[in-house]
């Protein structure tokens, strides 16, 4: 239905609800698309006028959809009205006019009435994070830095994730600003960054780029730039961090990726405890590998070889003097069929030792013990994300370390129409936000770029006190 | 239109009514003539004015005034409302706010609404309990609209009235039950066993075990309806546990009646361990013939967040045989995951048992998850078998290779 351009009279609604199909939810449908169409408020009022005179009241859904199309237009008067009707009308209200409320009143200069709003909608449910937004962005559009700081630390609290408009608006808003403790706020939230291995966005880093800037005093300057693929900053010359776990993280995550990922809730689901035992002593009497190598994985590259020759040119490519190779198969590998020739197979095992799991079992979770066995110098080969046995993970964190790790440690192996593989090799250094006190590098991604979540950007934000 | 346009300025002009005229009056009437003469974009000018008539606040004057009485009495004590209540007040307005709300909500449910984690799972409980409800009404409804036919059926009968006599006896739905237990309780002696493994509580929400039950319920309800029924083995089944709640709610005093064996030992126990064919989708085998000796288990389990190869692990860890149904043998896979309700697998194994016949038991899949049948195995098989032949006997390599070619065309 297309809502009408002036208000009309009760009649006149009245001869267009008859015509409408459904009569009983006219109102409803008709408010829909004044929202949608952006009507101007006074045609949804006499409409409103109307249901008062037809039924003496009007419901609450038809209330909460004329306090959309307000908040909508930012007329602060009437969600004003609004609200007294609601709150004499109704015991409680419910978050979803909470949030209408807050998101309407934080952009008015009754933004205080928005905060007092927050609290009424924190004793019913955790209020939602464009509300928290609404609320900061007010705050520190107010010069009120510390009250935003409050939220935004209440928010991370509660578990609410803050979105990248908020953190840009905190650089935004103290652009020029003095005050240790702001600072160290702001430094506080580029830590946030880095521990949850978020990038910003080109706009959010030119904001966090002029906020250092401005810092009075300082003399902070900020570059754009790629870095080196060893991990040199070509503005500053720093060394970034390296993708090598710590000790501590190394060892947590090996343990984590045995308990979770190979034993779960049941050893038998993945391997079996004879087999993961068996596989244990192999592995012990062998150590150090360099590379291991999912050999299924990697026969599969060149869908018109067979098998075995592509799990053959892989191991030429990669074998080198002195690097010990480890290849896991599974035992159908041993059978001499058209795919896999003995007579190769043979030729293969001179070159790298090879460890067959059974058929049905998992030879992924052979891979990972295997490579973190070895050692922070050992790598792994194959096309595989992984993905299945970081979500088995249970928490963030190891997740994440998860991700550097296999970062730092992952060599992806494509085919090419002429040479024989291309290989993209393991990231030498931690793509993260990452300081040394006097210089910060920054990663971050084009507004309109398409990134996946296993890929990292490239270009770098560089800023180094002078 | 223009002539009475003429005749109004006349009938004005004409000094008919020359007071009249003098006195307003031709104000009046010119306008008139000019909405009747003319144009309709001055109609809609005009009937865009009234909003100046309009009190477009007169809604917020209704709620308020509706609500002075109300307001005196509930604002004295604007009491602080705890736990239970809070949440029904809650529910109360996310119902006005549109949401999917049940009416009514028991303590017991509310308390389960509480529990909830998140937002998001509150509000998939409630649009569960919402739906629930819906169904309810529904069923409600139509079983009165049944009875009021029935009794105007049975009031046109009594009009009537002529006693048919009928040659044969009325089979009563009693009777048809005893027949069946009958049956039953032959195959219990008799019967090949089926054995439903209880062991997966743990694996399972409390929802899941619920669907769990209800599929075992009407397994059960299937089997004792068959022609040869299998024998029922609940096996690992312990008392008080989910699982016996659940049945004891479906089939109340029945419970101790059934035909069919509970026990609290595992089928590895029962039964001899190279009988035993564990059946599950994940499972790297494809079951080819029934066997009629072979005891085949079946996993009592609802898996709505994919867990793969929790049946296969536990059979592997028994070292017990497995099977798969030769699903993408005889069926183009459409949608859907391989695993079947348990039901669907009871009707399945039933049919396999009578008739031998995959076709027809696999009949039972649902038919959303699969296109169509893949077309005569039993014909393609012969044609390789008359290719061998034909290799046997020594026929020329291309003779040989054109009849392939006709036999299986390139895609």
């Amino acid at each position: 239905v297309q809502p009408p351009e002036k208000p009309l009279e009760s009649e006149e609604w009245n001869r267009l609800r008859e015509s409408f199909r459904l009569p009983e939810i006219f109102e409803e449908v008709m408010l829909n698309s004044m929202i949608r169409c952006n009507s101007p408020i006074d045609v949804a009022k006499s409409l409103l006028t109307h249901m008062a005179q037809r039924n003496g009241d009007v419901a609450y859904s038809v209330l909460v959809k004329y306090l959309t199309l307000c908040v909508q237009q930012g007329q602060i008067s009437e969600i004003r009205d609004v609200y007294d009707i609601m709150k004499v009308r109704f015991k409680i209200l419910e978050i979803g006019a909470y949030n209408l409320f807050i998101k309407g009143l934080s952009n008015s200069d009754q933004w205080r009435m928005g905060l007092t709003l927050l609290e009424e909608a924190k004793k019913i449910m955790i209020p939602s994070r464009t509300s928290y937004e609404s609320c900061i962005k007010a705050a520190s559009c107010h010069q009120d830095m510390k009250l935003a700081f409050e939220l935004y630390h209440e928010m991370l609290a509660k578990d609410v994730v803050p979105t990248l408009d908020v953190l840009k608006s905190f650089f935004d808003f103290s652009r020029g600003m003095k005050g240790a403790e702001l600072q160290k706020e702001l430094f506080g939230i580029l830590l946030y960054l880095r521990d949850n291995q978020i990038y910003p966005h080109k706009t959010f880093m030119q904001s966090i780029k002029l906020w250092f800037e401005s810092i009075p005093g300082r003399n902070w300057r900020g570059h754009l730039t790629n870095i080196k693929d060893s991990g040199q900053c070509p503005v500053c010359n720093h060394q970034l961090e390296d993708s090598n776990l710590t000790e501590e993280e190394y060892n947590n995550l090996s343990e984590r990726i045995i308990r979770d990922v190979i034993h779960g809730t049941d050893t038998f689901r993945k391997t079996s405890p004879q087999e993961f035992e068996a596989f244990q002593t192999f592995v012990e009497n062998r150590l150090p590998f360099d590379i291991v190598i999912d050999g299924l994985n990697v026969s599969h590259i060149k869908p018109k070889k067979m098998h075995c020759e592509n799990l053959l040119d892989a191991i030429n490519c990669l074998v080198k003097d002195n690097v010990r190779l480890l290849v896991l198969g599974r035992k159908h590998m041993l059978i001499n069929s058209s795919n896999w020739k003995r007579e190769i197979m043979k030729e293969m095992k001179t070159k790298a030792d090879f460890f067959f799991a059974e058929n049905i079992s998992e030879d992924d979770t052979f891979l990972l013990y295997a490579t973190l066995r070895s050692g922070k110098h050992c790598k792994f080969v194959t096309r595989d994300f992984l993905r299945d046995h970081k979500a088995c993970l249970s928490d963030s964190l190891t997740r994440h370390l998860f991700r550097k790790w296999q970062r730092g440690h992952q060599i992806v192996l494509k085919a090419m129409f002429f040479s024989v593989f291309s290989q993209q090799p393991a990231f030498q250094y931690d793509c993260v936000v990452q300081t040394t006190g006097d210089t910060w590098h920054i990663p971050y991604k084009d507004v309109f770029e398409e990134k996946y979540s296993y890929q990292v950007p490239r270009k770098w934000l560089c800023i180094q006190q002078k | 239109m223009q002539s009475a346009n003429m005749l109004l300025k006349k009938i004005v002009r004409s000094s008919v009514l020359p007071v009249a005229a003098q006195h307003g009056m031709k104000r009046d009437l010119f306008p008139l003539s000019r909405t009747l003469s003319l144009s309709l974009c001055l109609k809609q000018d005009d009937s865009c004015k009234p909003s100046e008539k309009l009190d477009l606040d007169a809604w917020k004057k209704v709620m308020k005034s509706g609500m002075k009485e109300e307001v005196s009495e509930t604002i004295p004590e604007p009491q602080e409302l705890s736990g239970l209540a809070a949440a029904r007040e809650t529910l109360e307005m996310w119902r006005l706010a549109g949401k999917s709300v049940p009416e009514n909500v028991s303590e017991e449910q509310l308390k389960t609404f509480m529990e909830c984690p998140s937002k998001s799972a509150k509000k998939k409980y409630l649009k569960y309990l919402y739906l629930k409800e819906l169904y309810k009404k529904n069923d409600k409804r139509k079983m009165e609209e049944k009875r009021e036919r029935r009794l105007e059926a049975q009031e046109q009968a009594s009009k009537t009235d002529d006693t048919k006599k009928s040659p044969f006896l009325c089979l009563w739905t009693s009777t048809m039950d005893k027949a069946y237990n009958w049956r039953a309780a032959q195959s219990m002696i008799f019967g090949q066993p089926l054995v439903f493994d209880m062991s997966y509580e743990k694996e399972m929400s409390v929802r899941e075990v619920a669907n769990t039950v209800k599929q075992l319920v009407q397994s059960e309800g299937c089997n004792r309806r068959a022609v040869d029924p299998f024998h029922i083995h609940f096996c690992n089944f312990k008392d008080d546990s989910l699982y016996h709640r659940e049945f004891l709610k479906h089939y109340k005093e029945a419970w101790g009646k059934l035909l069919i064996t509970v026990t609290e030992q595992c089928y590895t126990e029962v039964f001899p361990k190279d009988k035993l064919i564990y059946l599950t989708a994940d499972s790297p085998k494809v079951m080819k013939t029934f066997d009629h000796d072979k005891i085949y288990i079946v996993g009592s389990m609802v898996d709505r967040s994919i867990k793969t190869g929790v049946s296969l692990a536990r059979a592997k860890r028994l070292g017990l045989e497995t099977a798969a149904l030769p699903l993408d043998k005889y069926l183009l896979w459409n949608t859907g995951a391989k695993n079947l309700t348990l039901d669907q697998m009871m009707h399945i194994l039933l049919t396999l048992k009578d008739t031998a016949d995959w076709k027809k038991a696999l009949e039972f899949v649902p038919k959303r998850k699969y296109c169509g049948f893949v077309t005569k195995p039993v014909n393609e098989l012969k044609k390789t078998l008359d290719l061998v032949n034909t290799l046997k006997l020594g026929m020329r390599r291309e003779e040989v290779q054109k009849q392939f070619a006709k036999n299986y065309p390139k895609k």
